[in-house]
């Protein structure tokens, strides 16, 4: 009986463990209304030892970004949550994309 | 200064992720501060001039590039000089003494290539106005949307390049005011943007959709309608074949009186899943037009239907799983249609621009299309998804209608056009489905053409074929504006010259 207990315990922390797997693949997009957006850049953010190093020296460097963002993105991929499982999540790469907002200009007289 | 380098030399990807410029350098056109939109556009000129000169002696060819919506990869070109041009993007009112006598001004607006079609639709809906025809997204820039002759496609009108009255065209040799030869701006103001003026309809009919290989675009004059109400119906309703034949004798309100409103409809979209696309629900969507009122329900764009390619994250599932295509696809069409507004729902109402989506970057996406003559569609549509389907085709079918477009090159040239898209998440096995798709139509002996802008496998022998003497009238055009070859060869990609565009 407790045998069969540990097994279904086992099986019930795998499904944990996949289901964990998927929803960090999640695309999680957060955008203003009506984007006017430039290119695409991206940047990994790898969060060590559990989340403590989270404010990792990083950069937030973005060449055209003088009117703000559009939309942002965060998400990992399907190599980024296996890291974050092989490392029993002391590592935890997340991808974080963004877009530039190209700025809305007033109506000029021609 | 209106052009900067952005960043070293590198790689540029576009926004489908389906084509990679290696080795590019990146600059950016920005939009100054001048009061007079004609002395922004005669800054710019003389320095995408100098920019062109500059890209020559460096031996480098260059790519104007707009919001990089196209997964033809037109837009892609290696060891080049890339001119991004999104923030090149303010708009101006055109007053009576701009243009020529005759000319109504009001209907008019000067904008800047690199502006989205969004804020094209949002500055003229700020004057009363409005664009009559567009694609489904709104993420495009004008100039790259015109440059390939997107469509939305409103049953009575033609391309978005239909809107274009006049074009600013830069090349190494200068800068030309492009016009129908009846004019439309004052010679005044050409003179005042630093160009030269060229009024010839030839010469206008292949400037509207240049492909990306007549120069650097700069600026354009639009031209538009007054503002605008329209009340979207959309609904799952299960097609009987026999209305194919209503939509191809182009009895659209017989067709909008069967499954939406007894009345004439303005736009008729039609989604069908390949895997039986009579047995199962289609997803129908109509707009009516109506006059504009300022009390009247709005919606918001989500409400009012916007876009219609949020089917993309089923991707890998539509990969994974091929014997369960259809019912996914089914599946994906019931999450991925935003519900109603249905006949029987209380009426909702925006302008045309609201309708349309910016759209996000979520998935890869494959987008490939075949225009036909309208007549031809009750023949060979369910051909055409048998063949897709068969070959594990994993994108839903769309069916749109509009006229034949204006510019030389525009794909939509029979005088009626039936649109069918295939567009969905990306795969090898979607590519060769449609490729089977192009094959049925030659072995039916129907005429058809693709569009420039998606991943349609062109080639210079096929687009000879297609247009014939109209490609034939673009290219002495082409050879009329930009004489001297070397500056044509400027404008070549791998692309272009695959097309017979820029060789
Ligand atoms: C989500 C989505 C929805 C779409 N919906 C539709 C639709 O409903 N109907 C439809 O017909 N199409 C549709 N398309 C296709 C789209 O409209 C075309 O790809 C369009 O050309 C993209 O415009 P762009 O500004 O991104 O141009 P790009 O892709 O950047 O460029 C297109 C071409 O124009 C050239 N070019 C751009 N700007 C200039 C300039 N200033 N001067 C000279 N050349 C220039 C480029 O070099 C290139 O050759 C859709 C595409 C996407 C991604």
């Amino acid at each position: 009986m407790m045998m069969w207990m540990g097994w279904g315990l086992c099986a019930l922390l795998l499904f944990a463990l996949y289901g964990q797997y998927l929803t960090g693949q999640a695309d999680i997009f957060v955008s203003i209304a009506n984007p006017r957006p430039l290119d695409e850049e991206r940047m990994v953010v790898t969060l060590k030892g559990w989340g403590f190093a989270s404010a990792a020296r990083l950069p937030f460097v973005t060449p055209e970004a003088d009117h703000g963002l559009c939309d942002l993105r965060v998400f990992a991929t399907r190599r980024q949550m296996l890291v974050a499982i092989a490392t029993l999540g002391y590592l935890r790469p997340v991808t974080v994309a963004w877009r530039a907002h190209a700025g809305v200009q007033p109506l000029g007289v021609a | 200064m209106p052009i900067v380098q952005l960043g070293r030399e590198g790689r540029w990807t576009n926004y489908h992720g389906t084509g990679t410029c290696e080795a590019a350098t990146r600059f950016a056109l920005r939009s100054g501060d001048a009061e007079r939109g004609r002395d922004e556009l005669a800054a710019a000129a003389r320095e995408v001039r100098e920019w062109l000169a500059a890209a020559q002696a460096a031996g480098r060819h260059v790519r104007p590039l707009g919001a990089g919506w196209s997964p033809s990869n037109i837009n892609i070109a290696s060891h080049c000089w890339l001119l991004h041009t999104r923030r090149f993007n303010r708009c101006f009112r055109i007053a009576g003494d701009d243009v020529r006598p005759g000319v109504d001004a009001a209907s008019l607006m000067l904008v800047e290539a690199g502006a989205l079609v969004d804020e094209v639709s949002d500055k003229l809906e700020a004057q009363g106005r409005s664009l009559w025809t567009s694609g489904a997204g709104n993420g495009q820039t004008f100039a790259g949307a015109a440059a390939t002759g997107t469509h939305g496609s409103m049953v009575a009108h033609g391309g978005i390049q239909d809107h274009i009255r006049a074009i600013q065209i830069v090349t190494p040799a200068g800068a030309q005011w492009v016009e129908p030869t009846a004019g439309v701006m004052s010679d005044e103001f050409i003179a005042a943007t630093g160009s030269q003026a060229v009024r010839d309809d030839a010469l206008f009919a292949a400037a509207q959709l240049p492909v990306g290989a007549l120069g650097v675009v700069t600026a354009l004059v639009v031209s538009s309608v007054p503002r605008f109400l329209v009340r979207p119906i959309q609904n799952l309703r299960r097609v009987d074949r026999r209305a194919l034949n209503w939509l191809s004798a182009g009895e659209f309100r017989r067709f909008s009186a069967a499954y939406a409103l007894d009345r004439d409809p303005d736009f008729v979209q039609m989604i069908v899943n390949p895997y039986k696309p009579f047995k199962r629900p289609a997803m129908l969507r109509f707009l009516y037009r109506e006059p504009w009122r300022d009390d009247c329900p709005r919606a918001t764009p989500g409400e009012l239907g916007a876009g219609y390619d949020a089917l993309s994250l089923l991707g890998r599932l539509l990969d994974d799983y091929p014997w369960a295509r259809g019912w996914l696809l089914q599946f994906a069409m019931k999450l991925g249609y935003a519900g109603g507004p249905d006949v029987q729902d209380p009426p909702v109402y925006g302008s045309w621009g609201e309708g349309l989506d910016t759209h996000r970057p979520l998935a890869d996406l494959f987008n490939a299309s075949v225009t036909i003559d309208r007549a031809d569609l009750a023949y060979v549509f369910e051909q055409i998804c048998g063949v897709y389907a068969r070959h594990g085709g994993s994108t839903v079918v769309t069916l749109r209608f509009m006229e034949r477009a204006q510019g030389l090159l525009a794909p939509a040239r029979f005088a009626h056009n039936a649109v069918i898209d295939f567009d969905g998440p990306r795969s090898q096995r979607t590519a060769d489905a449609y490729a089977r798709v192009v094959e049925r139509l030659d072995a039916e002996g129907i005429a058809f053409t693709r569009h420039w802008a998606k991943s349609c496998n062109l080639d210079a022998a096929r687009v000879e074929i297609d247009y014939g003497e109209d490609f034939r009238r673009w290219c002495a055009a082409r050879d009329r504006l930009i004489p001297d070859p070397a500056h044509r060869r400027l404008f070549a990609s791998d692309v272009l010259d695959g097309l017979g565009l820029t060789c």
